[in-house]
């Protein structure tokens, strides 16, 4: 009996709450047949309006996936460049589905500001850059050498933190702003730059250097990005959440968008999972059970969309470091999608 | 019966009339608990190293610290907690009726377990997967090196397949030996049957600690499959939710840092900007949680850090004797990555 009334009580408790957590933003995307993803747009790599005139991005990649697992079309996005100052504004305010903007994630954004963290796409933070010319492949080999750093920055902090903690020298070369830091390095001033890594691949990038310089695979600090949804709207929470997942779960399972219509015919449960053959994910997602495999055919896995954004097929060159896979030394890990 | 099934319906809704206000009202676990004065935990009935009860019925483990750590960041005392030891089936109605303020019960979180059900994760507190155990005579110590060894595994698992799996594509050749049951593969590879042994590590380091051979036995850091453990709080409830997240934050940011419950209080004096924000000598993250602002220093302080909860729970102070592998810290080769605490 106690057994029984408690089940009847999860039941009503369940019927009630759907009206509080009713599934507002994906009602209002399918409705309108288009995502509407708040980015910085420019920032290359991350989400840029190309000289084609085209958004691109891991950010861009990720609104995509979110738009094919919603509306099986990966196309249907409609983007809006939000400044740093106004982005998490935009948000609360209903302007924008969700921000793919460079945010980093903290405590007080999550807790304070009505939003929501949903997942970590891009693990950031202070990186090193060095000509390739020097030959030095890692942090530790930088011990003895002149290292540029801005003054007054958490960088320097960090910087001295790291060498001290391993016992190792260098020589910090101050300089009073980032554009005299750069200066500095691109002058051969110092052995090796270091800021957040976006920072230094755009330094890189911007003057056309990219070929003669090598940013080492460590990062120091935490800047961890990704998107963030409003508070309240759980069923929309998880589908961006999960909608990274689905891309990190396909580079594991090595389903790419060249073999995803093979894959339907694999024999590994968790491919056929992931894929919808068999069915499940979809209906718990409120989605069409196609939804992950829309992603990983018109947007890509997670290595894909590194790759061709930020990693080797891109101007920026990054390493994956710890946006690597979990089994791979990094710290890329979708939760089981079963 | 048609009586009974009335009076069933009316205490049922008698029950949601009671329990609205923790789960329905918009009104945050967060209030209740702190009128309350004590946080209500759903763990498991015993799970040497996550919870289990001693004789003087005081609980001990992984997943009770959390719960603690949870007491001392919301009312300023760990020792504020009431367990609810769950059976599988009961634990996640259990949450969503509001009998407890959260699950810490060693539950895989999945995407059908986040989405469905009235519940969310809210964060992981141990990778569990399949790992491996050998004998340390062997002097085994990452499985590359179990190419062409037999190994002892139970039949129709999802851990024959995944087995099987890692080793063909790496090109190594093993040789599985299958079981019928955990039980006689748990007999045949300690009577010397098998190189080694395959199963979740922490059931593999309970069986070890059971028999009492940690000794002359060890799990191998490596996992090859995914059974991330972690809280989970009842759908909606987003400033309960960040609550416990932060908390278990706070115990990592407390290892990364090198604040332990020994040093704490030196660590109040310290210059690093994060280590006077994380124990709210610099103010903002308790206002923004809507706790006091030494609600991780009051972890710390009583529970101590990750690091500290682990060894003595499941690690190297522990009968478990588990390494840290994939629970490392980010820093150190694992995935314990507390996200920044500004």
């Amino acid at each position: 009996m106690a057994a029984l009334s408690r089940t009847v009580l999860a039941f009503a408790l369940v019927l009630f709450a759907l009206p509080a957590a009713a599934q507002k933003t994906l009602d209002a995307v399918k409705k309108r047949g288009e995502l509407v993803c708040g980015v910085t747009g420019t920032v290359p790599g991350f989400s840029f309006f190309n000289a084609v005139q085209e958004w691109e991005g891991l950010d861009v990649e990720l609104c995509r996936a979110v738009a094919a697992a919603t509306l099986g079309s990966s196309s249907k996005v409609k983007f809006v460049r939000l400044t740093p100052q106004r982005r998490f504004e935009a948000l609360a305010a209903g302007e924008v589905d969700m921000l793919a903007s460079n945010a980093t994630f903290t405590l007080q954004r999550e807790a304070g500001l009505s939003l929501q963290i949903a997942v970590v796409n891009f693990y950031d933070g202070q990186a090193f850059v060095v000509p390739k010319s020097l030959g030095v492949k890692n942090l530790a080999a930088l011990s003895g050498s002149g290292i540029c750093v801005t003054a007054g920055t958490t960088h320097e902090d960090n910087l001295a933190g790291w060498f001290r903690a391993r016992r190792l020298d260098y020589v910090p070369i101050v300089l009073l702003s980032q554009e005299a830091m750069y200066e500095a390095f691109f002058a051969s001033r110092c052995a090796a730059v270091t800021e957040d890594s976006a920072s230094l691949a755009l330094a890189i990038v911007r003057r056309g250097v990219a070929a003669d310089y090598f940013m080492l695979p460590e990062i120091i600090s935490k800047e961890p990005l990704g998107p963030y949804v409003r508070r309240g709207d759980e069923a929309w929470l998880d589908i961006v959440r999960w909608t990274q997942y689905a891309m990190v779960e396909a580079e594991e399972l090595e389903v790419t968008s060249a073999n995803v219509d093979e894959q339907l015919r694999s024999n590994d449960p968790a491919v056929q999972r992931l894929l919808g053959v068999r069915a499940g994910n979809g209906k718990a997602l409120g989605l069409d059970e196609k939804w992950a495999f829309n992603i990983v055919s018109q947007v890509g896995n997670y290595s894909e969309s590194y790759e061709r954004n930020v990693g080797m097929n891109s101007p920026l060159k990054f390493a994956r470091g710890i946006n690597a896979l979990w089994n791979k030394g990094g710290l890329m890990y979708a939760p089981p999608m079963r | 019966m048609h009586a009974t099934k009335r009076v069933l319906l009316s205490l049922a809704a008698a029950s949601v009339i009671s329990a609205l206000p923790a789960a329905a009202q918009n009104k945050s676990t967060l209030e209740v608990v702190k009128q309350r004065g004590q946080v209500i935990c759903g763990v498991n009935v015993g799970l040497g190293g996550f919870s289990l009860p001693d004789s003087q019925g005081k609980w001990a483990g992984l997943d009770v610290d959390m719960c603690a750590a949870v007491a001392a960041a919301v009312l300023g005392d760990a020792t504020k907690t009431k367990f609810v030891p769950l059976s599988a089936q009961q634990r996640f109605t259990a949450l969503q009726s509001g009998e407890i303020d959260m699950l810490v019960r060693n539950s895989t979180v999945t995407l059908e377990r986040d989405a469905g059900l009235g519940i969310q994760f809210t964060g992981i507190n141990f990778y569990d997967g399949q790992g491996f155990m050998v004998a340390k005579k062997s002097s085994v110590k990452k499985l590359a090196e179990l190419a062409d060894a037999t190994i002892c595994v139970a039949q129709g698992t999802t851990h024959e397949f995944n087995m099987a799996g890692y080793f063909r594509s790496r090109n190594l050749a093993i040789k599985p030996v299958v079981y019928e049951n955990q039980e006689q593969m748990y007999q045949a590879f300690f009577g010397g049957r098998c190189d080694a042994m395959t199963q979740d590590s922490s059931a593999l380091a309970s069986a070890l600690a059971t028999r009492n051979k940690q000794a002359d036995y060890t799990v191998l850091p490596e996992l090859i499959s995914k059974e991330p453990l972690g809280p989970f709080v009842r759908r909606g409830d987003d400033v309960w939710a960040a609550v416990v997240r932060w908390s278990l934050y706070a115990m990592m940011e407390g290892e990364e840092k090198g604040v332990t419950k020994a040093n704490v209080d030196e660590q109040l004096k310290s210059s690093d900007p994060l280590v006077l924000r994380l124990l709210g000598v610099k103010e903002g993250n308790g206002k923004a949680l809507g706790l006091d602002e030494k609600w991780a220093y009051n972890i710390i302080k009583q529970v101590g850090n990750y690091s500290e909860s682990f060894e003595r729970n499941v690690g190297m102070e522990s009968p478990l004797k588990l390494q840290r592998g994939i629970n490392a810290l980010w820093t150190k080769g694992g995935l314990m990555y507390p996200l920044p605490l500004r």
